[in-house]
């Protein structure tokens, strides 16, 4: 559409996809993000704006820029907007790291639904660290 | 938050066979809100409730915080309706009517009618009685969206609409929600077109409300869940629903707010799967559940 002028576009998202809609959001704006097209202090356009441009819900939109907050990849200021963070770039690109939060997070929620209790999963958790032990060669970070 | 829609109480009856309520339905401002159910669950009943196109036995309705239909000339002035019973054909041409529609409307926007009119592809010479079902709602849709009105009512809007179509009117519903005070009830029977564009939804069947919730929370709230069934035990258990039995396995509705997976296997019960579902999913699964507490009434 003519008016609609935005240097953030995305692939077209898909219902029915293997992610939620959300995760799809959260995923293009993070690969947005990590190649420099949306440097640190981009303005985001505000969820309503955004909702109507990739044709889904606010409350989808939302719940993206909620999460993607959550992983410090975009700030809220109060009244002023919603920005790119000034480590949003770095954090983006830290995929590995944030990959295995995810991972991390879905396993949580795998082992809520199969009625595991927070010991058993820490249990696993344990387990899984100490057979799996980290190789002395190997420092953190890159 | 003030709300748009608010609906106490309300009962009416249509014939012998189908009465609706008593329905409470609140409805935010700010929000698109689907109301969704099997056909006769009494959708259409609450919008024309809503429309004024009939008037409830019992209890009382609020539009934009005003009574109706006490206030009915204040209100009609700040809303927007599309049903397909709508009928234009008195005007002849596309080009009659939307003059004729909008030197009543002060808020007429002719700018968005025409980008609209090209959007959809529907032109001011065409005769109205030519037009298929989806033209004619296109036509509705664009009389309702070119104005600047607070509140739009659309009862089933996209049935007849091709996906191109379709989509144009998504965004263009979502570019009206820009306006924080605004709100869109809907009524639809595309489950994931509701699942894509609308906040809040509410299930209907046989004229009572089955639910209603913001969407990701209703669907965070159910799971479908597969045991192994030895005896069976589930039945008794609060928060779930037996779907279906059969070689060894027992399929339930698991409700979150009430059990966890936690307490069904605390229980001794074996879970297979325990898996997320669509909202069409979730919507089969519960009229299916609320039609076999019911006695057995003609659909």
């Amino acid at each position: 559409m003519p008016e609609e002028t935005s240097t953030l576009r995305l692939p077209p998202l898909s219902t029915g996809g293997s992610a939620p809609l959300y995760q799809q959001i959260v995923e293009a704006i993070r690969r947005e993000v990590a190649s420099g097209r949306m440097p640190p202090g981009s303005p985001m356009p505000s969820f309503r704006t955004f909702a109507a441009q990739l044709a889904v819900s606010l409350i989808t939109v939302k719940r993206a820029y909620e999460e993607l907050e959550r992983d410090g990849i975009i700030l809220r200021h109060q009244g002023l907007g919603t920005f790119v963070a000034p480590d949003g770039e770095r954090r983006s690109r830290g995929d590995r790291r944030i990959a295995a939060v995810h991972a991390l997070r879905s396993a949580v929620r795998a082992g809520r639904d199969a009625g595991l209790k927070d010991r058993e999963l820490l249990d696993i958790l344990e387990r899984e660290l100490a057979g799996s032990p980290q190789p002395a060669d190997q420092t953190s970070g890159e | 938050m003030s709300t748009a829609v608010d609906l106490k109480h309300v009962c009416t009856r249509f014939g012998r066979e189908f009465s609706l309520g008593p329905l409470n339905l609140s409805v935010p401002r700010g929000s698109i809100y689907a109301l969704i159910g099997p056909n006769g669950a009494g959708k259409s009943t609450t919008l024309n409730l809503l429309m004024g196109a009939k008037r409830p036995e019992m209890g009382t309705i609020e539009l934009l915080g005003l009574p109706f239909p006490a206030q009915d000339a204040a209100i009609k002035q700040r809303i927007g309706f599309v049903s397909p019973e709508l009928d234009y054909s008195a005007w002849r041409t596309v080009g009659r009517a939307i003059d004729f529609v909008r030197s009543f409307y002060p808020d007429w926007v002719q700018s968005r009618t025409e980008r609209l009119q090209m959007l959809l592809d529907i032109h001011r010479t065409q005769r109205i009685a030519e037009l298929s079902f989806g033209q004619r709602t296109k036509l509705a849709l664009i009389m309702a969206l070119s104005r600047e009105c607070e509140l739009l009512i659309l009862d089933e809007p996209t049935i007849g609409l091709d996906p191109v179509s379709k989509r144009v009117i998504f965004i263009e519903l979502l570019r009206f929600m820009e306006n924080e005070s605004r709100t869109v009830l809907i009524s639809s029977h595309q489950l994931s077109d509701v699942e894509r564009i609308a906040d809040h939804v509410a299930l209907l069947n046989h004229g009572t409300l089955l639910t209603a919730s913001p969407i990701d929370e209703l669907l965070e709230r159910y799971r479908w869940v597969e045991l192994a069934a030895r005896e069976s035990q589930a039945a008794v258990i609060q928060g779930t629903t037996v779907l279906e039995r059969g070689e060894g396995r027992e399929r339930l509705l698991l409700d979150l707010r009430v059990t966890t997976p936690q307490m069904l296997l605390e229980r001794g019960l074996d879970i297979i799967s325990s898996t997320p579902m669509s909202l069409e999913e979730l919507f089969l699964t519960l009229i299916r559940a609320d039609d076999a507490r019911r006695p057995w009434r003609p659909r």
